[in-house]
């Protein structure tokens, strides 16, 4: 209890003197030396690693993210000893004059004799402009959709469509432009629509990347935005079985959420281990401050199960996972025609509500299932070679129910199922050079059902080939890949009874170039130059139908050819011990026919009414902006940060500007950190967001609300790791938007018809078995 | 490794009988089979024959407009008795969605709204909450005029009250018929 008073008085001190302490003196022998520890082949976290300082004989074990701490430490030099059971030990030696943050990276046993060498080049400079979240960003927002969760990265935005359905934005482009990577296998689901999110349970992952630029080439030809790359930690190597529960409740739309994770590593047989993760989500009608929104309730349950099997030379893995969700629409978004989208706009509150709470969720929704099936297998070869051979089958349905006619069953039901092998060959050719050789093969169809056309069936072959080298040349650092993309797209449709198929093929190649250069110690210079190609999508070819949610008429070009991108970045990063940290992206994407929905006369009449029509086009266009990072630490107990993300969005052929493209915002973070006996990792941090007006709205097409004003978010989380008996407990408490704040987002499709959602207290537990 | 190519056979299998559920090459038609895309309202009045008139857009939404819209002619200062119907054409083949739609009759309301000519419309008809639903109406007709009638479906699944606004719910049918009262 008086642990409990005494935390309780850290956050009265955090509230009420504010930065006064920032300025505090730090005493001698109070330095914190943190970071973390992974594997040196696949960088991914190692858990469990025990890291002694020689000199003290102290010594630590890094948490299941691979992070450690030590805290209280005087200023001088120490050795370093890292040791895991999988991996050889690691002695290193570091100078501390003040607060710092170091990394290390451990190899494993089983490539010793190969890849001393691949040490080397391994850990020269990171060349890709990439951003990963931390772990304690991970912390909170466990529960929530991949979009919100990757919302807290610098550069990333979501596209909303009400208070239900995120999808990521990095730099202004989302949906096919960007590739989500989900455990080694690239997502295959109904990605082109703006009210499809992602089909992933981020409570598998433990790791988020975005990849901004050039090493998205990897991945696929079409990653003209970035990719995202989401990767469960590796399975367990100690012979231990451990289970986890998460549990959160977030309270605006009363949401509960709990994952269970058993994991274990057999003790007969060291070489197998296993883990399998169990989550159920359940929330009702979201808030906004003045009124509830109906049907927006959502319901989700997901399974996960892994297997792996270790010996020295190889390695083999199986995932499997199912991934079901309902997902309510809010009743009032759905409109008839162009009448009722009027008077939904002209009403100050949405027309079409019933203003309570339910989790009862109603038409219109949608239900999704995602399944995914993937072998993945790894050895090494001779002359420094390894191997990887990933064999996936993915199947996605989707089963859209709108506010039907008289039907009981969905409007539009879609079912896609993908196979793909990817085959990669790496090679460490000196301490210099290494290389990767990667060959790619997708079969994927997709077959709709239902009574609302809007895409056809088609069926398409992918066969992709990539190679990529990597040169370290003093301070520099090169990769250069190219990559061949052929697709091919067969389209099956039946007009008025009438069968017809056509074939659509592209052969696309994709190249990047990227150079870091370490300026001092301290510093690092990154450009990334990519050149990619995207083949137009079925729905850009093809659609021809009335999109419901939002009242329009949307029809596609069949004679599409690909969009052709010229991304450029270049990012400056500073780190100073741990004190300080600046990261300067400068991004611009010049893409030639770029495909647009825009408005076009004249409208669509029907006997419901009238609709708009948008027709797809090919424009030129030239995105470019900036992403900006700075943190600061004053002290153990003292951190401050801010962001920033700056986009502009051209249309060259227009001359005039993009829709619905995110407008600038920015983000600052103070954090006050401290530990008890009891409460460990302890930390208070009020943050303010900040979004601009988005002024930058196309000229030659009247939206039918303009964009709407700047607003400004007060959020609030606090969390620790809470000692109970021999046990953690992880606690973390979130108050978002903690005055209530009544706001709508330009990239809120609902921002038309409701107001963005209210307060919401959210509360975390993680508990450790 | 012998264990491994188990596995590998077992995971392609598994894609096979996976892909091969549903075949793409057979296609489903596109029209919208449940889009209400003929309107037909029939006038009685004792002692004379019954009249009809119609509205269609036999290609569904997109594509044309609608081929046909009736002005609707009636005599002035009477009262007629009017039933009407939905009907969704689909390659030319009619089907009546009309007893569906009274059958979910607290999801529906049919509005005739008059502009510059005068109707008192009553709807005789009622859903199981007793509220009005009103493919079953009677007309009232004003004094010789020209103007149009906007007839509307309204869809408003819980919503629906006894006496709403023609704005309450989802437009399920907007169509604007020429009236002439002579």
């Amino acid at each position: 209890m008086r642990d409990l008073f005494y935390f309780l008085r850290h956050i009265a001190i955090v509230l009420l003197l504010g930065v006064y302490a920032a300025n505090a003196q730090q005493p001698p022998c109070s330095l914190t030396l943190s970071g973390s520890v992974a594997d040196a082949d696949e960088k991914v976290p190692l858990g469990n690693a025990s890291i002694l300082i020689k000199e003290l004989e102290r010594s630590t074990e890094t948490d299941e993210e691979g992070h450690y701490h030590f805290y209280n430490l005087c200023p001088g030099a120490y050795t370093f000893i890292i040791t895991h059971a999988d991996c050889d030990t690691l002695s290193v030696r570091v100078r501390i004059e003040s607060n710092l943050v170091k990394n290390f990276l451990l190899p494993h046993h089983y490539n010793q004799l190969s890849t001393v060498q691949v040490l080397s080049a391994r850990q020269s400079q990171e060349l890709q402009v990439r951003e990963a979240l931390t772990a304690r960003d991970l912390s909170e927002s466990r529960g929530q959709t991949l979009g919100e969760i990757l919302k807290r990265l610098t550069g990333v935005t979501v596209l909303q469509t009400g208070s239900t359905i995120f999808k990521p934005v990095i730099h202004g482009l989302h949906s096919q432009r960007i590739i989500l990577i989900n455990n080694g296998v690239r997502l295959e689901g109904q990605q082109w629509g703006s009210e499809h999110a992602p089909e992933v349970d981020p409570y598998v992952a433990d790791r988020f990347v975005v990849v901004k630029g050039a090493g998205a080439i990897r991945y696929g030809s079409d990653a003209i935005g970035g990719a995202v790359l989401i990767e469960p930690r590796p399975l367990p190597t100690d012979q231990r079985s451990r289970a986890e529960v998460n549990a959160g409740y977030f309270s605006n739309n009363r949401q509960f959420v709990t994952n269970l994770q058993w994991e274990q590593n057999s003790k007969t047989d060291p070489a197998f281990s296993w883990r399998t993760h169990i989550t159920y989500k359940r929330g009702g009608n979201a808030r906004t401050p003045e009124y509830w929104l109906n049907n927006t309730g959502l319901q989700e349950f997901n399974i996960a199960a892994m297997a792996g099997y270790r010996k020295p030379g190889y390695r083999a893995e199986l995932f499997l996972s199912g991934f079901s969700t309902t997902i309510g629409i809010f009743s009032g978004s759905h409109i008839g025609n162009l009448t009722d989208l009027q008077n939904a706009i002209a009403s100050e509150k949405p027309l079409q509500n019933i203003d309570r709470f339910s989790y009862r969720i109603g038409r219109p929704y949608q239900q999704v299932q995602h399944y995914l099936a993937k072998l993945k297998l790894f050895w090494s070869g001779s002359e420094g070679r390894r191997w990887q051979l990933v064999a996936a089958h993915q199947e996605n349905n989707r089963n859209e129910y709108d506010r039907a006619l008289i039907t009981e069953r969905p409007e539009l039901s879609l079912s896609i199922g993908t196979s793909s092998l990817d085959l990669l060959r790496e090679t460490t050719r000196s301490n210099t050079r290494s290389g990767e050789l990667g060959l790619q093969a997708l079969y994927q169809q997709n077959v709709w059902s239902g009574s609302r056309f809007f895409i056809p069936n088609f069926r398409t072959i992918n066969l992709g080939m990539y190679g990529v080298e990597r040169w370290q040349l003093g301070t520099y650092s090169l990769e250069a890949a190219l990559r061949v993309d052929y697709r091919s797209l067969t389209v099956f449709r039946n007009r008025n009874g009438v069968a017809s198929q056509s074939d659509h093929q592209f052969l696309n190649p994709s190249a990047t170039l990227s150079v870091s250069k370490k300026l001092n110690e301290k510093s690092q210079l990154r450009a990334n130059t990519s050149l990619a190609w995207r083949a137009p999508q079925v729905n850009e070819l093809y659609v021809n139908g009335l999109h419901h949610g939002t009242a329009s008429f949307e029809i596609g070009d069949s004679s599409f050819s690909a969009e052709r991108s010229l991304k450029q970045l270049l990012q400056w990063d500073y780190q100073h011990d741990s004190s300080w940290m600046v990261d300067v992206t400068i991004h611009a994407n010049y893409i030639e026919d770029f495909i647009n929905l825009v408005p076009s006369l004249p409208a669509t009449l029907t006997l419901r009414g009238a609709y708009p029509t948008f027709r797809y086009t090919q424009i030129d266009a030239l995105l470019y902006g900036a992403d900006i990072r700075l943190e600061h630490q004053w002290s153990s107990s003292w951190k401050a940060g801010v962001k920033g993300a700056l986009l502009w969005a051209r249309s060259l052929t227009q001359k005039d500007w993009l829709q619905q493209m995110p407008s600038h915002r920015f983000e600052a973070q103070l954090s006050y950190l401290f530990a008890t006996q009891r409460f460990q990792n302890s930390y208070v941090s009020p943050s303010l967001l900040h979004v601009l007006r988005q002024t930058r709205v196309p000229g030659s097409f009247v939206d039918y609300l303009p964009a709407p004003p700047s607003y400004t978010l007060v959020n609030l989380s606090m969390g620790t790791d809470c000692r109970v008996g021999k046990r953690n407990i992880g606690i973390v408490l979130g108050i978002n938007n903690l005055f209530n704040t009544r706001y709508r987002d330009y990239m809120n499709r609902f921002r038309y018809f409701t107001d963005e959602v209210g307060r919401n207290i959210v509360l975390q537990l993680k508990w450790k078995l | 490794m012998s264990s491994i190519k188990e596995v590998v056979m077992l995971a392609l299998v598994v894609m096979a009988i996976g892909s091969s559920c549903k075949k793409p090459s057979n296609a489903n038609d596109e029209n919208e089979h449940e889009a209400i895309n003929k309107v037909v309202l029939t006038f009685s009045r004792p002692g004379t024959a019954n009249l009809v008139f119609l509205a269609e857009d036999p290609d569904g939404d997109g594509g044309l407009p609608p081929s046909r819209v009736d002005t609707v002619r009636l005599a002035a200062g009477q009262n007629y008795a009017v039933a009407i119907q939905f009907i969704n054409i689909v390659n030319g083949v009619e089907k009546d969605i009309t007893p569906a739609i009274v059958a979910q009759g607290r999801s529906h309301e049919v509005f005739y709204i008059p502009t510059t000519v005068q109707l008192t419309v009553t709807k005789t008809d009622r859903d199981l909450s007793g509220f009005p639903i009103g493919v079953n109406s009677t007309w009232q007709t004003g004094s010789a005029a020209i103007g149009t009638v906007l007839v509307k479906l309204m869809h408003k699944t819980g919503i629906k009250g006894p006496a709403d606004s023609p704005n309450v719910g989802h437009s399920d049918l907007q169509l604007p018929m020429p009236i002439r009262l002579q």
